[in-house]
C-alpha cells in the first residue's frame, strides 16, 4: 500500500490547480484555451449560418441591427502525466520507495480532482519506457497503485527522451510531474521541454546520505548507473566541497525549473517526506 | 645533557619503516554512489602500477614520529648533572655555638640543611651532628626527610663555643666504608684553633650575617672590704656609639643599674658593689636594648663561699700581691705555718711541695725549662672556655719581658704566638700556675679583672672547684651529688625541667646561658635543693666574627660527590604518554563521521 487511508482522505479534500489555460480532450474544471459550453461569457462574434441560433443576442440585434452570437468559455480536464525515474541511481537508500509514494500521492490527488492521470517511467538507454493507462476518478486508483508497485529501479536514465515524449504529445496541454533525482546528463533540457508542454512540478528526490555523505579516507567511488569509477580522497575539505556542490546543484535545478514555468520541490527521502512535500505543493499553489 | 645508553637511539631507525608504510599506496575501498557527477573535481590521479604514493605529512604521522623519538630517547636514559653538596653519604655538622645566634644564622643554616636533606635521593644517606659545645649525633644514615627535618629543627643556639674538633671526630666516626662520605660543616667557622686545619675531605658552608651587638663579655664576683663586688665588662661590637643600662638583680630583686656608654669597638669594665652573699644568684641584663645577638645581653653568676685558704708569699713579693690577698675573702696569711698555697715570686721554684703560684722564677720547677727571654710579647691567644679566664679579657695586657719556657704537659692559658705566658700544670702531683712574666713589670695588677683572676687562681690552687662549677661558661657540665636513692631534676634557664636518670654524675646539657637549679627527688617524693649553677655566654662568641675553615683534598672528594646524576625519564615518560594519547585522539577520538556501509576491497 503506497498511500495510507488517512493520507488519501486528506488528498480527497484537495484539488489539483492549474496555471493558465489548458487544452484537454475532455471537459473538466479547468479553464480551457478554447471556447465552449460553460456559463462563463467570453465574447461576441458575427453570426454565420449554421450557428446555434439560441446563442443570438437579441437585445444587441434590436439595438444595433447586427446579428451577434454569444461565445462562452470552455472547461477542460487537466491531463496529468507523472514521470517516475526508475534508474539505478534511484536505488539508493529510500529514494525509490519515496519516489513511488510521491508519484502515488500526486496521482491520487489528480484522480481525486477528477483529472485524467497517466503514470510512466523514465526510459533509459537500456530500459524501455513503461507507461500506464490514462485513468480517471479515484475508482481507478488500484490500477495506478499496482502500476507504481510494479516498477523496479534499474538501468540508466534518459530524462530528455521522457520529456520530449511528453512535449510531443499532440492535442494535449496539461501538466506533468517529474519525480527524479536528476543525477544524469540532460536534466536541463528535460526541464525545459516539460515547461514547454505545460505546467508541472519537479519533485527532486535526494537521499540524506547524498546531502551529507559519511565517507572518509581513500576510496574509489563507482557510479551505479554508468559504472564510472572515481578515486577520491575523502577528507574534511573534500566533504565540505561536495556539500557545496550538492547545494549548488539543487539551487540550479530550482532556478531552471522556475525559468521553465515549473514548480520545484526538494524531497529528502526520510520519514515525513510525504507530509512535507504535500505542504510544499499546497504552499506553491499546485494543490489547493 | 648526556645519555646513559646512547645505543638506544638506534631505535630512531624505526622511523624508516614507518615512513615506508605511509608511502605505500593504501588499498582503496570501493563504494557505490548514486552518481559521481557531484564528486567531479575531487578525482585524484592514481597509478595502479606504482605501489608508492607521495608522502602525506599528517598529524598522525608527525605524532607517531614524535612518539618514536620520545621512546628512543627514553630508552637512551638521558640525564643531567646537578650541582649538589650531597654525596652518597653526607654528614652535616651544624654549628650551634653562641655566635650562630647572630642575625639568625642558625635558622638560615637549619633551613639550608633541611633543603639539602630534601634534595637527597633514595640512594643518598644523611647524618646530622650538632656542632655546639657538646657535639652529638642527631641522625645517622637516614633517608627519611621528615626524620631529618625533625632532628635539624630541634637544634637551638647555645651559649658556648663550638667543639668543631670533637664534632669532626664524631663525623669521621660515622664514615661508611662502602660509600664516600662528605662532611659538610654548616656554620660561621667557629673560633680559630677549635680544629686542626686544614680539614681534610670536608666542605664548609659559611653563614656570615652580622649585625650590631653589645655584649656582656664578663661578669663575675669578687669580695673585698667586707662586701661583694661584681665585676662587669660590657663590649660594643657595633659600628656606632652605644649607650646601655645594665641592671643587676640579686635572686630576682633589682639592686641597681649602671649606665655604660661605648664607642664602636670599645670595652667598658665596671666594678659594682652589691649586698649579696654566698649562694645567691646575681644576674645582669642590658635593659631595653635590642641587638643582633640577644643571648649575650644578660649574664648570671652564683656567689660562692670559698673555704679559708692560708697563703704564703716566697721571694720578693709586691704590694700588688699583698693587696690581692687582702681583697680575697677566705684567704689568710700563713703566718709562719705551712701554707695551703705558696706564691713563689721571682724566686727558686725548683722544689714545689704544695700548690704553688710561680711568678717568673729564678729557677723553674721540675719539668719546665727556661730557654730564653721575650721582650714586649704581644698577646695572641687566650684559651677559650677556660673557667679561670671566663669573663676576663687579657688582650690589653702589656708585659715588659717574659721568659721563654719549654713546659711539656702544661696547659697554656695565655700565649704570645707560641710562647706561653700563663700556664697550668702539676709539679710533683701539686697544682701549679706559672706566670712567665714579672707582675711588677706588667700592667696586669692594674687591670680591673686582676682581683677576679687572682681569686680564681687561689681558689683553683686551694682545691676549690665550687666557684668554677657554679659559674662557668655555657657547656660546662654541672656536677651532681645525687643522694642514694634519689634522682636529680634540673630546671633550665628557659623554665623547662629535666628529670635525669639515676646515677648521673654530671648534667652535660648546660649549653644555654642562664641559671640552672638542681634538686634531688627522693623515692618518697621528698625534694632536697641541690646546687645552683650559672652558665655564661662565652664572650668570644659575641664578636660574631666569621671565618672560612681551610679544607684540603676538597676537589678529590667533591669531584665524586658534588655531581648528582638525575635522569629525565619521568618527564619523558609523561611526554610519551601524552603524545600517545594525542595520537590516539587524532586517529580515533576526533569527532568524525563514521564510515558507512560495507566496502568492496579494491585490488
Amino acid at each position: 500500500m503506497l498511500l495510507e487511508p488517512e493520507l488519501r482522505s486528506r488528498l480527497d479534500r484537495l484539488a489539483l490547480a492549474s496555471r493558465g489555460r489548458i487544452r484537454g480532450a475532455w471537459g473538466g474544471r479547468h479553464r480551457s484555451r478554447r471556447l465552449g459550453e460553460s456559463l462563463d461569457f467570453a465574447d461576441y462574434r458575427e453570426y454565420f449560418p449554421g450557428d446555434d441560433y439560441r446563442r443570438i443576442d437579441y437585445n444587441l440585434w434590436a439595438r444595433l441591427g447586427v446579428v451577434l452570437i454569444r461565445l462562452f468559455e470552455a472547461e477542460d480536464e487537466l491531463p496529468l502525466r507523472v514521470l517516475v525515474d526508475t534508474s539505478q541511481s534511484m536505488d539508493f537508500g529510500d529514494k525509490f520507495p519515496t519516489a513511488q509514494r510521491l508519484s502515488a500521492m500526486v496521482a491520487y490527488l489528480a484522480l481525486a480532482s477528477g483529472e485524467r492521470v497517466q503514470v510512466a517511467s523514465v526510459p533509459g538507454e537500456d530500459s524501455p519506457r513503461i507507461q500506464g493507462p490514462w485513468v480517471r476518478h479515484t475508482g481507478s486508483w488500484p490500477v495506478v497503485e499496482s502500476f507504481l508497485e510494479s516498477l523496479q529501479p534499474g538501468g540508466g536514465t534518459d530524462l530528455r527522451a521522457a520529456a520530449n515524449h511528453v512535449a510531443a504529445a499532440t492535442g494535449l496541454r496539461g501538466a506533468s510531474v517529474l519525480v527524479s533525482d536528476l543525477l544524469t546528463e540532460g536534466w536541463e533540457q528535460a526541464i525545459d521541454l516539460l515547461g514547454v508542454s505545460g505546467s508541472g512540478v519537479v519533485l527532486q528526490v535526494i537521499s540524506p546520505l547524498e546531502l551529507d555523505p559519511d565517507l572518509t579516507g581513500d576510496l574509489t567511488l563507482r557510479d551505479v548507473e554508468t559504472r564510472q569509477e572515481v578515486p577520491v580522497s575523502v577528507s574534511d575539505g573534500a566533504v565540505d566541497r561536495y556539500r557545496e556542490r550538492v547545494r549548488g546543484f539543487i539551487d540550479e535545478v530550482a532556478n531552471r525549473s522556475r525559468r521553465s514555468g515549473l514548480d520545484h520541490v526538494l524531497a529528502v527521502a526520510q520519514p515525513g517526506v510525504l507530509d512535507q512535500t504535500l505542504a510544499a505543493l499546497v504552499s506553491s499553489g499546485v494543490a489547493r | 645533557m648526556s645519555l646513559l645508553v646512547p645505543g638506544a637511539l638506534a631505535l630512531l631507525s624505526l622511523a624508516i619503516p614507518l615512513l615506508v608504510l605511509y608511502m605505500l599506496r593504501s588499498r582503496r575501498q570501493r563504494f557505490e554512489v548514486p552518481s559521481v557527477m557531484l564528486w567531479s573535481g575531487e578525482e585524484e590521479f592514481v597509478s595502479a602500477a606504482v605501489p608508492w604514493q607521495r608522502l602525506k605529512i599528517t598529524a598522525a604521522l608527525l605524532l607517531q614520529l614524535l612518539a618514536l623519538a620520545a621512546f628512543a630517547f627514553l630508552l637512551s636514559r638521558p640525564f643531567f648533572e646537578e650541582e649538589t653538596l650531597l654525596g652518597p653519604h653526607t654528614v652535616m655538622i651544624i654549628d650551634t655555638s653562641g655566635s650562630m645566634g647572630m642575625e639568625n644564622r642558625l635558622d638560615t643554616a637549619k633551613a639550608r640543611a633541611i633543603e639539602l636533606s630534601a634534595e637527597a635521593s633514595d640512594a643518598q644517606l644523611i647524618s646530622v651532628v650538632s656542632g655546639g659545645p657538646s657535639p652529638r649525633v642527631l641522625a645517622a644514615f637516614s633517608r627519611d626527610p621528615e626524620g631529618l627535618r625533625t632532628a635539624i629543627e630541634s637544634l637551638s643556639v647555645t651559649g658556648g663555643s663550638d667543639e668543631l674538633g670533637e664534632a669532626l671526630r664524631l663525623a669521621r666516626g660515622l664514615a661508611t666504608p662502602d660509600r664516600p662520605t662528605t662532611i659538610l660543616f654548616l656554620g660561621d667557622g667557629g673560633i680559630p684553633g677549635s680544629v686542626t686545619e686544614p680539614v681534610t675531605n670536608a666542605l664548609h658552608v659559611p653563614f656570615d650575617d652580622t649585625g650590631d651587638n653589645v655584649a656582656i663579655t664578663g661578669f663575675g664576683a669578687g669580695a673585698g672590704a667586707g662586701e661583694t663586688r661584681m665585676f662587669l665588662e660590657v663590649t660594643s661590637y657595633s659600628n656606632k656609639p652605644e649607650s646601655v643600662t645594665a641592671e643587676l638583680e640579686v635572686d630576682g630583686l633589682s639592686v641597681g643599674s649602671v649606665d655604660v656608654d661605648l664607642d664602636p669597638g670599645q670595652r667598658s669594665q665596671k666594678a659594682i658593689a652589691v649586698e649579696a652573699g654566698p649562694g645567691q644568684v646575681v644576674t645582669v641584663a642590658l635593659r631595653d636594648h635590642v641587638d643582633s645577638l640577644p643571648l649575650d645581653d644578660s649574664s648570671a653568676a652564683v656567689l660562692s663561699g670559698s673555704a679559708e685558704v692560708s697563703v704564703a708569699v716566697l721571694g720578693e713579693g709586691s704590694r700588688f700581691l699583698d693587696a690581692l690577698l687582702g681583697s680575697i675573702s677566705g684567704v689568710r696569711d700563713a703566718a709562719g705555718l705551712p701554707p695551703d698555697v705558696v706564691i713563689i715570686d721571682r724566686d727558686d721554684a725548683s722544689i714545689v711541695d704544695r700548690p704553688a703560684w710561680i711568678i717568673a722564677p729564678e729557677t723553674p720547677p721540675p719539668g719546665v725549662e727556661v730557654i730564653g727571654v721575650l721582650e714586649f710579647p704581644v698577646i695572641t691567644y687566650q684559651r677559650s672556655g677556660e673557667p679561670i679566664l671566663e669573663g676576663i679579657d687579657l688582650a690589653d695586657l702589656a708585659i715588659a719581658e717574659a721568659q721563654i719556657v719549654n713546659a711539656p704537659g702544661w696547659l697554656s692559658l695565655l700565649r704570645a704566638g707560641e710562647i706561653p705566658l700563663i700556664l697550668l700544670g702539676e709539679v710533683d702531683g701539686q697544682r701549679a700556675i706559672y706566670l712567665t712574666f714579672d707582675l711588677t713589670r706588667s700592667n696586669l695588677p692594674v687591670q680591673v679583672s686582676f682581683p677576679i683572676l687572682g681569686s680564681r687562681l687561689i681558689d683553683w690552687l686551694g682545691g676549690s672547684r665550687v666557684t668554677t662549677a657554679s659559674t662557668a661558661p655555657a657547656g660546662t657540665p654541672i656536677p651532681l651529688v645525687t643522694p642514694q636513692g634519689s634522682t636529680a631534676r634540673v630546671t633550665l634557664p628557659d623554665g623547662s625541667r629535666r628529670d635525669l636518670v639515676e646515677g648521673l654524675l654530671t648534667f652535660n646539657a648546660a649549653t644555654l646561658p642562664g641559671v640552672y637549679r638542681v634538686e634531688y627527688v627522693a623515692e618518697d617524693g621528698t625534694i632536697v635543693p641541690g646546687p645552683v649553677a650559672a652558665r655564661q655566654f662565652v664572650a668570644s662568641e659575641s664578636t660574631g666574627e666569621t671565618r672560612t675553615i681551610a679544607v684540603v683534598d676538597e676537589g678529590t672528594q667533591a669531584a665524586e660527590t658534588s655531581q648528582l646524576l638525575r635522569e629525565w625519564a619521568p618527564f619523558i615518560a609523561a611526554l610519551l604518554l601524552a603524545i600517545v594519547l594525542l595520537e590516539w585522539w587524532v586517529a580515533y577520538g576526533r569527532p568524525m563521521p563514521a564510515r558507512r556501509g560495507e566496502g568492496e576491497a579494491a585490488t
